[in-house]
Formats: C-alpha cells, structure tokens, sequence
C-alpha cells in the first residue's frame, strides 16, 4: 500500500492509494459541492447536474458514454449529499486509461437542452419514488428541522416545484462556479499506475479554468424541537432524531464514531437490547455524521404506532445514562474491535476504500493508512467518549415522527 | 489470481467448502441450513424467519446477550436471511478469529437454547418487519411477485401472514427446528484468510458429533400466470413483472444470463435505453435472474408515476419480447466484459466467495473455477442468445402492480 499525490497548475488535485495485490482499481471525482451549496430558487440543481454529467460532452453523446462504460465492465455510479457530489468507476486495471479518459471528459457536460428536459422527467420520478420511502422522509424532514435556517437543511433532492422551474443555463452557472478544478479532488485506489494515472487525468483536465469558490461555514443555531408528521398512509411510525456532534476535521470524531457504536449499532448496542431486543422497535440505531465545520449524531427508530411513544422515551433515556454515565470498559473494547473489523473488510476492496481515501482528503487535505486509523481508534479511552458525548450533549436531540401519529 | 478448492463431505451429511486467499485478512464463514421459508408447514407460515431470529437468542452456555457480545468481541459482522430453501448465517471477521467465531456458531446450530422468554420478541420483531413491508411498496411488490411466480410455495414471503405468525407457538417452531436444522444437506464454507488443515480439524471437532435426518422433500404446485393489483395511493404505480427461465444446472443457462444483462447489464442496457434514457418515464428499471434449484424466472420491475405506468408497462414488455429478434454482436461483446468483470470484482470478496462456494454446492454439486465461467461465458452466441429468447419468450407473463390504478401487460 504506497500513497501517491499530486496537483496540476489551476488547482486540481490527484490522490491515490497504490496497491498492487489488488484484482481491481477504482477512480473518483469528489467535488466539494452540494444542496447546501445551493439558494433556494434552484433548489435540488447540484443532485440534478450529476445526473446530467452522464449526458455526454462535445465528443460524446449521452448514448456514447453509458455505452463506453457498460464495454469496460465498469462497476460505476455517482452520488450527490448535502455537501459532496462524487462521481466513481471501478474497472479492471487494464482499463485505466480508457475509465479516466471517460471520466475526465464527462466531468465537463454539454447540458444540451434536449436532454435537460428529457432528463428533468427523471429528477421528478426520482421525488415521486422517495415519497413511497418514509425513512428517507423522515431524514429529510429531520435534517431541515435540525438545521433550521442553515443552508444544511436544504433538500437534496429539491421539490417537484423547484425542479420544473430550473432553467438550463441557471444549471450551467451554478456547474461554473462548483466545478472550478480547486474544488475537485480525483482519488484511485487499488491496482494502479500512478504516472499513467496523473499523466491521462492533465491532458483532459490541466484545461479547465479555475474560479473562486465558496462555502458558507457558518455554525447552524441550536434545535431541541419535537413534532409528529401525521399521515395515514404511513402503516408504522417512523422516527428520527438529531443531535450535534463533531466536525469532520475534529479529532474527536474517533470517539464520536465509538458512541455512536456503542449506543446505537445495528447489532449489541444499548438501543439494541433495550428496543429491538425486547420488540418494542424492529429498528433502532444510531450512527454519528461528520460534515464540514459541524457533524451530528442521527438515530432512527420504527416502531408500531401504539409504542412509538415509549420508544422515543427509552431512546432518550438511553442517550440521558450513556452521558452521565459513559462507555463501560467491555462496551468500549467491543466497539473498537467491531470498527476496525469492518474498516478492515472494506479496505481488501478497492471500492470500499475510495470513499474513506477520498474524504480523508477532502475534509483534512491528509492522508491517514488504514493501520495508522485503526492505531487512533485503539487509543481512545473511555474518558475521551464519556466527555465527547457530555460535550456535545447527545441528550439535546431534535425528534421528529412520521406516520399515523398526531404527537409524540 | 490462482484458486484452490477444498472439499470434504461429513459422514453425518455436513459439507465443508473452502477457498484460501492469499491476499485476505479477513475470513467470510457462511452456513446453508435447509430450513428455509418454502418448508414452513401451511399453518405456520413464517416459522423459518422467526426461528432464524430465535436462533441466535442465546446457545449453548451463552444467553442471548453474552452471545451477541462474544461475536462483537471477535468483530463478527454476521447476519441471518431466510430464503426459499435454506436459512442463510453468515459472519465476517478476521481470520485470526475465525476458529472463536465458528465455535460460537457450532453453539447456535446445534444447542439454540430456543427458550419460551425469547420465542415472544422474535415473533413480535417478525410481525413488525411484515407490517414494515407497508411502508415500502417497490420491495413488497417484489416479493409478493415472487409468491405468486414459483411453484407454491417455493417462492412465499418469508414473513408469513399476520393470522400464521399470531397462531404461532413456541413449540411448534422447536419442533420445525429440529426438523429440519441438522447436518444432512447443511452446507458450511469458508473463503478469505484460513489454513484448509486448520479448518477441516476444527469442523470435525465442532460439528462431527452433530446428527439428525434430512428433513421432507417439499411438493410445490405450479401457478397461473397473470396480474395481481394491489390499491394503494401511492406516489408512483410499481410494476413487477416475471417470466421463465432456466436454472443454474440448465445448458442455457450462461445464454440466460447474457441475455439478461443485455436487457439490463448498466446503464447501456436495453431497457434502461429505452424505458428511462429515450422516455424519462422511471428512475428505476431493471431486470434479474432469480434461480431456486430446479426452476427460475426473469424479475422485471419498474417504479413510475401512474399517469404514464400503462406506457412504462408496455415498453418494458416490448423490451422483454423484442430479445426474441436477435441481439447485436457488439451487446453481446460487452455483455461478456461486463459478466467477467464483475465475476473477477466480486472475486476480491470473501463474503461474496463463501457466498458463491455454498451457492455452487447447493444448485451443482461442484464448485466453479473462474476459468470455468469466464469460458462459458465467452462460448455464449448470439444465436444462443436468441435461442435462449425464443425457448423462454416473456408470455404469460405473471404481475403484481401496487398503485392507485391497475393496468394491463398485454
């Protein structure tokens, strides 16, 4: 496993984590752009211009590029959060050159008019179909009631209304200003050639043009809110709540990522055994979100409508005896062996570690070996969790239930 | 990437499979117990979901807590499915922890506690995932389409009904268990970080003294196809759609899958194309192969708002029967490089190998090498293509619509 790095002269930045064993080789583009980077009047462009990235470019048609990809076999997609749209390729490694070339280029689309429209249908089935996925309601909901008056509690998505008044070119400014080559990051991982790597991603990309680019940082206020969505056509209810937690350039985010193991795993936690344990939620978990400049601890719970209530009830006791109390030792050692465990299942495929490589260095401009992270982790004592959960105050939750109840 | 296969067949029906790799840390264990969903007496539909979830609520001398602490311990990432033929455990860790991991799971196989306190909560945890299948409409479609598919009842819902799983009783799950859960037909495989010396001695110690008899053969009945609507005021119309095809053991079956993914092998696919790319009519639509042992199907779904699902319908329909005409050589080509490619990408799994081990044991009675599915895959023709269509064509079709309005797949 050998770290490799490089920048060209407007600003683009190349990162890569060379191993050779590997069967297989993965290249991402991470822009540091998303819905919070958005106003309201084009709410929802940043996850509508990743779908128009796969729509061609001078040279290719929209046909061409799913076509190239599809002949190299490529395992590949892209995904658009609150703060990151990511666009990724895992092939064969003789077909490096041949993923980047493709890659480079459709990072530069056309957004021809014709295919904007066509795919505006898209976008729009896209939001009918998570309006049938109450959890995903529920995150969105949480998120905008968390984040009141932040540009984090924008939709990621945008809204039906949003998404049929968005003009082409409102698209093509926003792409201006986001898309600038010191906003992007190119990661590869796994069975690579470096200088082949760094040489084919110049040619395309050492043309772009850098602009300035900005994000709001500002800390989001403080929310302790609770509410219910009522809507029958909702079977069970649905719940989620939100509290603040670190940073992602925090150091603490290791013992945050340790409470929320220890309180909330799928599997052994606290919340376990005092809800899905006993049936009263046939879901309960908790997992901890680093964001740039903030973070939070998110629990969802589902429960049937009549002990939804008493779930929300023990989950916040839970969360009040996990901060006055802390980890005990066992509770400690166990989450540690769980997070290295999984951590080391996804570092033996090259795709599981582009987006830990990738965003080590889009939120801490660092790179950190698996073994040295893991060396970080087992470090953490119980009074650094115990003190990062009173810090943060996991108990100051936001809740909000979705489903047939009228109130929590 | 060089591979080794290791084989032995227990005298007390038990078979270990294992597949060394060098390149590992971790150690993917997966168990193939033939209690699946498909054996549930009529009455008692679900019992194979609630004694999986019962299962792990404590063994041997641990109880329900100290069990689930012991794999936390060892960093077991393990789950437990229920499928048609078999309940499906498997546990992921390092390979320095395997031989604890396995001793725990020898416990959970052969001496379940099963006690009256834990038999509630797992039938309650059951009912709520049934009742949760409200709440998501594409995957109910789905497995309801797949009920409704196979001979009955090799394709029923696993969580049973709400009257099946109310009735329920402690006992009559604890005798469906030691039924069915034994050695004969069990199948145990081991890919990623292990020593095949090591192994094979630790199976013998943990598992030779196990015994217990195979369990019935199960009688299934063929179904008429059809449409099934289901009302729902739903934002988008889902449609699930399946025809015939063949099983893994079939000589078609390499055609069967090349002529899948041309349909729906990335986004290049022919009713990706066509239905999203060309229309804008879904977000989502694809097609897979589904195979039990001796019987398969093709499962088209698509998600669409009702005003435009009628037209969703009929090109994806149109899609389906149009393979009978013929594909290009040029889809063929790059249905090849996809096939094998990700057969080499899943290759650096172990879960996905341990997975594959079983799978392989369980539909062949053998194990494939690399070699051997990438030459299939490369001797596949177009003809074979169209061959394969016109024997299975997408006629007959059986369909299950949940959405404000139904609608027709003729």
């Amino acid at each position: 496993m050998k770290f490799a790095e490089a920048q060209l002269d407007n600003g683009l930045k190349i990162v890569a984590e060379v191993n050779n064993d590997a069967a297989s080789m993965a290249a991402g583009f991470f822009v540091r752009t998303g819905s919070r980077d958005e106003t309201p009047e084009i709410a929802g462009v940043s996850h509508f211009l990743e779908h128009m990235i796969f729509k061609g470019t001078k040279r290719r048609s929209p046909m061409d590029v799913n076509r190239e990809f599809d002949e190299m076999g490529a395992n590949y997609n892209a995904f658009t959060s609150e703060e990151n749209t990511v666009y990724y390729g895992a092939v064969l490694p003789e077909f490096q050159t041949r993923l980047l070339d493709l890659l480079c280029d459709i990072l530069r689309p056309a957004l021809r008019p014709e295919d904007f429209d066509m795919e505006k249908n898209v976008i729009q089935e896209e939001i009918a179909l998570y309006q049938d996925r109450p959890h995903y309601r529920v995150y969105e909901a949480l998120m905008n009631r968390h984040f009141t008056g932040h540009p984090l509690s924008n939709s990621v998505l945008g809204s039906a209304e949003s998404i049929g008044q968005l003009k082409r070119d409102d698209m093509q400014r926003y792409f201006d200003r986001r898309y600038s080559p010191g906003n992007v990051t190119v990661v590869g991982v796994g069975n690579l050639n470096f200088e082949a790597f760094v040489d084919k991603v110049g040619q395309t990309c050492s043309l772009w043009q850098p602009y300035d680019t900005m994000r709001d940082l500002g800390q989001p206020g403080d929310s302790r809110t609770q509410e219910a969505i009522a809507d029958g056509k909702v079977t069970r209810e649905h719940i989620g709540m939100m509290s603040p937690g670190p940073a992602a350039q925090d150091e603490a985010r290791y013992a945050a990522e340790l409470a929320a193991t220890i309180v909330g795993d799928q599997t052994g936690s606290r919340f376990y055994y005092a809800l899905v344990e006993p049936a009263i939620a046939d879901e309960a978990h908790l997992g901890y979100t680093p964001l740039d400049g903030t973070g939070a601890f998110m629990a969802f719970v589902s429960a049937d409508a009549d002990r939804a209530a008493e779930a929300v009830r023990i989950a916040r006791a839970e969360l009040k005896r996990f901060v006055d109390d802390g980890p005990t030792d066992a509770e400690l050692q166990a989450a540690k062996n769980k997070i290295a465990s999984y951590a080391t299942l996804r570092g033996e495929l090259p795709m599981g570690r582009l987006t830990a490589v990738g965003f080590d260095w889009v939120y801490r401009r660092q790179y950190v070996p698996l073994a040295k992270q893991i060396d970080t982790l087992f470090a953490v004592t119980k009074q650094d969790v115990h003190e990062l959960a009173r810090r943060c105050d996991m108990t100051a939750t936001t809740v909000l239930g979705l489903g047939p109840l009228e109130s929590l | 990437m060089s591979e080794e296969f290791f084989i032995k067949e227990f005298p007390n029906g038990l078979t270990l499979l294992s597949q060394p790799m060098s390149a590992a840390s971790s150690a993917a264990l997966t168990i193939l117990t033939p209690a699946g969903a498909s054996h549930d007496p009529a009455d008692a539909a679900g019992a194979a979901s609630v004694a999986a979830e019962w299962h792990i609520r404590g063994a041997g001398d641990r109880d329900t807590r100290q069990l689930q602490d012991a794999l936390d311990e060892l960093g077991s990432h393990h789950s437990e499915a229920v499928q048609s033929e078999h309940i499906h455990f498997s546990s992921v860790q390092l390979g320095r922890n395997l031989a604890d991991v396995i001793a725990i799971y020898a416990d959970i196989l052969q001496r379940p506690q099963l006690s009256d306190a834990s038999f509630q909560p797992s039938r309650a945890l059951a009912l709520q995932d049934l009742a949760s299948l409200e709440d998501e409409p594409a995957r109910k479609c789905n497995l309801l389409l797949t009920e409704k598919f196979f001979p009955y009842p090799l394709g029923r819902c696993v969580y049973g009904s709400q009257e099946t799983l109310q009735s329920l009783s402690a006992d009559v799950v604890r005798r469906h268990i030691s039924a069915l859960v034994s050695p004969a037909n069990t199948i145990l495989a081991v890919a990623g970080n292990v020593n095949w010396d090591e192994l094979s001695t630790l199976i013998e110690r943990a598992f030779g003294d196990w015994s217990g008899q195979a369990g019935p053969t199960i009688a299934a009945t063929d179904q008429p196809a059809g449409i099934t609507h289901l009302q729902k005021d739903s934002a988008q119309t889902h449609i699930a759609l399946a025809h015939r095809s063949v099983p893994i053991s079939h000589d078609q079956y390499y055609a069967a899958r090349v002529a899948q993914t041309v349909l729906s092998g990335g986004m290049s696919g022919r009713l990706f194309t066509e239905v999203r790319e060309k229309r804008g009519l879904v977000y989502h639509v694809s097609c897979r192969h589904q195979g039990l042992k001796d019987t398969a199907g093709m499962f088209t779904y698509a998600g669409t708002r009702p005003e435009v699902a009628q037209q969703t319908c009929d090109v994806t329909v149109g899609e389906l029967r149009r393979l009978t005409e013929g594909v290009e050589e040029h889809e063929l080509e790059r249905a090849r490089t996809q096939l094998k490619s990700a057969l080499i990408m899943q290759g650096e799994s172990t879960s996905a190998r341990a997975a594959a081990l079983a799978a392989d044991w369980y539909h062949l009675g053998r194990l494939r090498s690399l070699k051997e599915i990438s030459d299939s895959i490369d001797n596949v023709t177009t003809r074979d293509v169209t061959q394969y269509a016109k024997d299975w064509p997408a006629e007959n079709l059986t369909a299950l619509v949940i959405g404000p309005k139904t609608i027709s797949t003729n």
